[in-house]
């Protein structure tokens, strides 16, 4: 993943070098920048990066007016990183066509997970592997192998599995994973989950009844701790 | 029945009280004045006729007035005369010389109810004779009045229909002039009030009242140009600063977390960097104050779960990292029951965060935090409950009156209940809840929202 191409455009240049640093920090190796819409545009031909962070105010072309133009050749995700916080102009920003937007000011960590869960959702990695301690999940071919076998997940353990995977090492409410297996209407279906939840520890963890990697955060929701990845 | 609306209510019972008590006055004063003209004897020009003819007796048809009669006649300046059935007078005392000592039938007819000779007369019927009693010229006025029977009962009623259609038509009067009053105040008292809610007002200026609907609406246009020029500095200078705090924050954590800086300079930075997190929430919760404050913010009505709401803030307080210090736990008050409400997702859940990081900004020893979710009738509560330091009596019914909270921070940096709460109590307000700070038992806070199920 560290090797997408990002392009941030910004009219202010001490901020796009601490942009920039902040993803050279973090592994990523094509950072690009831009400092106005038009410039932005001729970067897009030219290099065709895999992600865009855009800022809104700029003199000449303006962030939306640039997405406008983006948005008639490419599909390439883009993230909105702007001062205006209005309500109004996050709407237009996304009828534009933006994928995510962050208000400034912003913690670095905070724009580092976005832009890391956009991308892997834009280009999701192939043979992705998800360590535990008694076991190992398959992303691709949605199996557990376990003490050398393969267990198969069933379709509504494995959109648990990538909710709570996709939010690692954090906690997820009860509502947000019934809504992930279950849809909008949700309610009244937290003892499915409860099976769910049970049937998925059955097949990741070592002892079921005393559960490690998915671990019950009484009353609120649970959380998923894993060993490692890979990718 | 509004404030204004009473005002007038009073004042139409006041002047029908004004009249009911100015008629028995009048009553009173009437009475009275008979009362003292009859204890006082006016009737009959005072002078008691038939006592003073008992004292006139007659002795073979000699007549005689004893003493009392002479002191009775002398005290009025009177004098009296007795005529025979001829007209001749058979008796007499101190009887004016001009006057004639013979009467005719015509001239006994004539003074009997008027006058003899300018004095005026009272006469009394003796067995075959008549006393006459004359005063001082202008000592007493006689009038003599005559109406027909048949018309005394309809006078008598027609004075009294008089008196009430008087009555009647002052108070008509009085109300309709009241009720004109009350219709043309009632477009300032509206423009009064829409002022005092911060709303915009602008009154027709005509009449008789444009002063004062011109006065209004001139206040009204300062206030709203004064609310819009506080907003759009607030507004401007938020917008402002964001860029400028994006690269302090980013370079200060850059600096805090690169392991090849010397201890104390990452220290530093990560000093600069917990400050400039405080900025940032500072002008997020300025920002979305001023929102609510002005109503600049619309309400993106949703059905909501409590319970996920309340599970989604103390999630999110728990993955920003909660030291071990503090224990944060939800429970609802009726488990499985699915209640829905109706509210702005973002809002409610802002409130639920603050009031959690209030229980840990104030507390900063630790303590722990009971978050929990009930439902009764058509409302929803929730509840906060730390069973930490507390806060003293004046600051807890500071927090209770609906007084502006943020205006009880202190200005000596001490950790106030500032923004945080007053955005609390905007959302609740929104949200046509209500909230109630309270002690817990043996120490703490303990902070309830009730907020309607269906909000309109």
């Amino acid at each position: 993943m560290n090797d997408k191409r990002i392009l941030v455009v910004d009219d202010e240049t001490d901020l796009l070098e601490m942009v920039k640093s902040i993803f050279t920090r973090a592994g990523f190796t094509q950072i690009l920048t831009a400092s106005s819409g038009e410039a932005a545009l001729k970067m897009c031909e030219e290099q065709e990066p895999d992600m865009m962070i855009l800022d809104v105010m700029m003199p000449g072309m303006d962030g939306f007016a640039a997405l406008k133009e983006l948005r008639k050749t490419s599909k390439i995700p883009v993230l909105m990183l702007t001062a205006r916080g209005e309500a109004e102009d996050k709407f237009v920003g996304f009828e534009n066509g933006a994928d995510d937007y962050l208000l400034k000011p912003f913690l670095p960590k905070e724009l580092l997970f976005r832009v890391q869960a956009i991308l892997k959702r834009v280009y999701p990695e192939k043979e992705r592997k998800v360590f535990f301690e008694a076991a190992t999940v398959d992303l691709e071919k949605a199996i557990v192998q376990r003490s050398g076998e393969n267990i198969s997940l069933t379709a509504k353990e494995f959109q648990l599995f990538e909710k709570l995977y996709e939010n690692q090492g954090r906690i997820v409410t009860t509502g947000a994973l019934c809504q992930a297996i279950c849809g909008d209407f949700w309610q009244g279906y937290e003892s499915t989950l409860a099976t769910h939840i049970r049937h998925l520890r059955e097949k990741i963890e070592e002892n079921p009844s005393k559960p490690v990697a998915l671990v019950t955060i009484k009353g609120i929701g649970y959380r998923l701790n894993i060993k490692g990845v890979q990718t | 029945m509004n404030k204004s609306e009473r005002f007038f209510r009073r004042y139409i019972f006041s002047i029908v009280s004004i009249i009911i008590l100015f008629l028995f006055v009048n009553i009173l004063l009437v009475a009275s004045f008979f009362a003292a003209a009859y204890l006082g004897n006016v009737k009959n020009s005072n002078f008691p006729i038939e006592d003073f003819s008992n004292h006139i007796t007659e002795t073979n048809g000699q007549f005689n007035a004893d003493i009392q009669a002479e002191d009775m006649l002398n005290n009025a300046c009177a004098w009296a005369m007795i005529l025979d059935e001829n007209g001749n007078i058979i008796w007499e005392m101190n009887v004016p010389e001009e006057l004639p000592r013979h009467y005719s039938t015509t001239d006994v007819a004539m003074f009997s109810r008027w006058y003899l000779n300018s004095y005026p007369v009272n006469i009394w019927n003796r067995q075959g004779s008549l006393l006459v009693v004359g005063f001082p010229q202008g000592y007493v006025t006689n009038y003599y009045t005559s109406i027909k029977t048949q018309y005394v009962r309809p006078i008598a009623f027609g004075f009294l229909a008089a008196v009430c259609i008087n009555v009647l038509l002052m108070l008509y009067l009085f109300v309709r002039n009241a009720h004109r009053i009350e219709k043309a105040m009632e477009p300032i008292l509206n423009g009064i009030r829409h002022l005092s809610s911060g709303h915009p007002v602008h009154l027709e200026e005509n009449g008789e009242l444009a002063e004062i609907n011109a006065g209004l609406n001139k206040a009204g246009d300062y206030l709203l140009k004064k609310d819009n020029t506080r907003a759009e500095w607030i507004r401007g200078i938020s917008h402002d600063i964001r860029t400028p705090l994006s690269m302090i924050l980013g370079y200060a954590s850059e600096i805090e977390e690169t392991s090849s800086l010397p201890e104390t300079t990452r220290k530093q930075a990560e000093i600069i960097r917990k400050h400039s997190e405080k900025l940032k929430n500072l002008v997020e919760n300025l920002n979305l104050t001023t929102k609510l404050e002005y109503s600049m913010q619309p309400m993106q009505k949703q059905t909501l779960v409590p319970v996920e709401l309340a599970r989604q803030a103390v999630s999110e307080v728990l993955n920003d990292g909660l030291s071990d210090k503090y224990e944060l736990e939800l429970s609802e008050d009726n488990p499985g029951k699915a209640i829905t409400i109706t509210g702005d997702q973002s809002l409610l859940n802002r409130m639920l965060c603050n009031l959690i990081r209030n229980c840990i900004v104030h507390n900063p020893n630790g303590c722990r935090i009971q978050v929990s979710v009930g439902s009764c009738d058509r409302t929803c509560t929730f509840s906060v409950i730390d069973n930490g330091c507390g806060i003293s009596e004046p600051q807890l019914n500071t927090l209770n009156n609906d007084r502006d909270i943020s205006s009880t921070q202190k200005q000596t940096g001490e950790i106030e209940h500032g923004l945080g709460l007053k955005i609390v109590r905007q959302i609740v307000k929104i949200h046509q809840g209500t909230i109630q700070f309270s002690d817990t038992a043996p120490h703490g806070l303990s902070v309830e929202v009730v907020i309607p199920i269906e909000i309109y």
